[in-house]
């Protein structure tokens, strides 16, 4: 079986531009919500608190012609896939490298922004026009086209569609495509930006959303907080890293996905423990040797302690020795964009040797019974790690990491 | 002929929950009915558009609520649009 190898990443998120803030806001379980900047000053919204972007100004990144086709998702994809590439030192232009690099980039709902100024324009101005780039922003492959556009890579490349689990499905999918040789280099990731007031308001009708801010797996958690940016990663089979004597950053050992078939938004302990399974399947690793796991974690009513449930089914009594954190109390539930900025702290975690903690936690819940790393990183040895990614929809993406064989 | 609060919601309650209007008791959860939480978000929905009120938002446990806890919800509501109107008028 072909290795794969994860040379690059970039973010940008609630915690500022680049992976290195996010990774250390999330060590220190520094949370980035705060009060909400709604998107109509005058709006009265019940949202109360988010995870939003601020001060990022995309002039500083593209210029007039290039940013009137990208949407806010495009741009945050961008900006971290720079960031990525330029880690990764990869030169796309060397041999047949640019049609051998897939590009795949999950989101949730693709260019909301775009969508929503050009709906302003026709429901409240009345106005029987829109702008002509309407559509080339909105498309939810965009940010994978303008990916590919950029870097010039010429292999596979499309979006992919999975609500809060896009990014591990965009993930996954690119994996695949590695191991079985329809690439040997991939450009993955996922981007999310809701804040329109049309998302937004869907959002507050669900009432799914905190009020104050994301406690995940304890008592006194209120719902999920919304959050928004980008993660890209430069995946790469692991003969071609050491060829051009790239440093690794970790391994992807094994993937996992699984469908409820069930409810459209309870999540279910079985659908989420199957995605496990499969992943510690796919890498080969017997659940004792996971460490970490970075939960989905959403602060729901429902999610948590369906998580954990699944967390012991497949784990047994290893769950007890296992650590187990969200990383949502920092970043916020970047939906789309969640599995890319959580495998951040997944990569961290295996490469410092530290567990980041569950931020914003009080008291525990007795129906979420793991071990939370309340609070405080926790400095442990690290070797193989899991990334929960569960979406509305019943649809669950597992990643495996392991830290690179020396 | 004008229907109370209680028995608008008990029939928004019925209509969504496909329970008979009868079965539904002051003291009745949603989910003792029977209605999944994703329901109990569109009852409280159809409760805001028909009363043209925002429902308060509580913990998000709508399903332990009972449905007089609504009927309660939607009066208070109600009142303090009244109060409202009274204040423009």
């Amino acid at each position: 079986m072909r290795r794969i190898v994860i040379t690059g990443m970039g973010a940008i998120s609630a915690c500022g531009t680049g992976a290195a803030p996010l990774w250390e806001a999330m060590r220190e379980g520094r949370s980035a919500i705060a009060p909400l900047v709604p998107p109509d000053p005058d709006a009265v919204m019940r949202m109360k608190v988010a995870a939003q972007l601020k001060g990022f100004d995309p002039t500083a990144h593209f210029d007039g012609t290039r940013l009137g086709l990208l949407d806010r998702t495009a741009q945050m994809t961008l900006v971290a896939a720079r960031e990525a590439v330029a880690q990764a030192g990869i030169d796309f232009t060397s041999g047949n490298l640019a049609r051998r690099t897939a590009t795949v980039i999950g989101t949730g709902v693709g260019g909301e922004i775009a969508r929503d100024e050009q709906c302003r324009k026709i429901y409240r101005d009345n106005s029987p026009r829109v702008h002509p780039l309407s559509i080339v922003r909105m498309m939810p492959n965009a940010p994978a086209s303008h990916v590919s556009i950029e870097f010039g890579t010429t292999g596979p490349a499309f979006g992919v569609v999975s609500a809060c689990a896009s990014s591990n499905h965009a993930i996954i999918q690119a994996a695949a495509m590695l191991r079985s040789g329809q690439a040997d280099a991939a450009l993955v990731g996922g981007t999310e930006s809701c804040f329109s007031l049309a998302g937004l308001r869907a959002w507050e009708a669900m009432r799914v959303v905190a009020d104050d801010t994301c406690r995940p797996f304890c008592k006194q958690r209120r719902g999920l907080v919304l959050g928004e940016g980008a993660g890209m990663f430069v995946l790469e089979i692991l003969e071609h890293a050491r060829a051009r004597g790239a440093a690794i950053l970790a391994e992807l050992v094994g993937v996992g996905m699984s469908a409820d078939a069930g409810d459209i938004v309870a999540p279910s302990a079985d659908g989420a423990a199957a995605a496990i399974r499969n992943a510690l399947e796919d890498a080969e690793l017997a659940p004792e040797r996971i460490c970490y796991i970075n939960a989905h974690g959403t602060a729901t009513p429902a999610n948590d302690p369906t998580e954990s449930k699944a967390i012991r089914m497949v784990f047994g009594e290893h769950a007890d020795r296992l650590a187990v954190s969200s990383t949502k109390g920092v970043h916020g539930h970047a939906l789309g964009a969640a599995g890319a900025l959580e495998l951040v702290a997944a990569i961290g975690a295996l490469r410092e040797d530290v567990i980041p903690p569950t931020a914003n936690f009080l008291d525990p819940d007795p129906a979420c019974d793991l071990d939370y790393v309340p609070n405080t990183a926790r400095e442990q040895r690290v070797d193989a790690v899991l990334s929960n990614s569960f979406a509305f929809g019943g649809l669950n993406a597992v990643l495996a990491l392991r830290r690179p064989a020396l | 002929m004008s229907e109370s609060v209680q028995e608008q919601v008990f029939k928004i309650i019925a209509e969504h929950g496909k329970v008979d209007v009868g079965q539904i008791k002051p003291e009745s959860t949603l989910k003792d009915l029977n209605i999944a939480s994703l329901e109990a978000i569109e009852i409280i929905f159809d409760i805001e558009e028909h009363f043209d009120i925002t429902m308060p938002d509580r913990d998000p446990d709508f399903d332990t609520d009972s449905a007089q806890g609504l009927v309660h919800a939607v009066n208070e509501a109600l009142a303090g649009k009244q109060d409202e109107a009274g204040g423009n008028a």
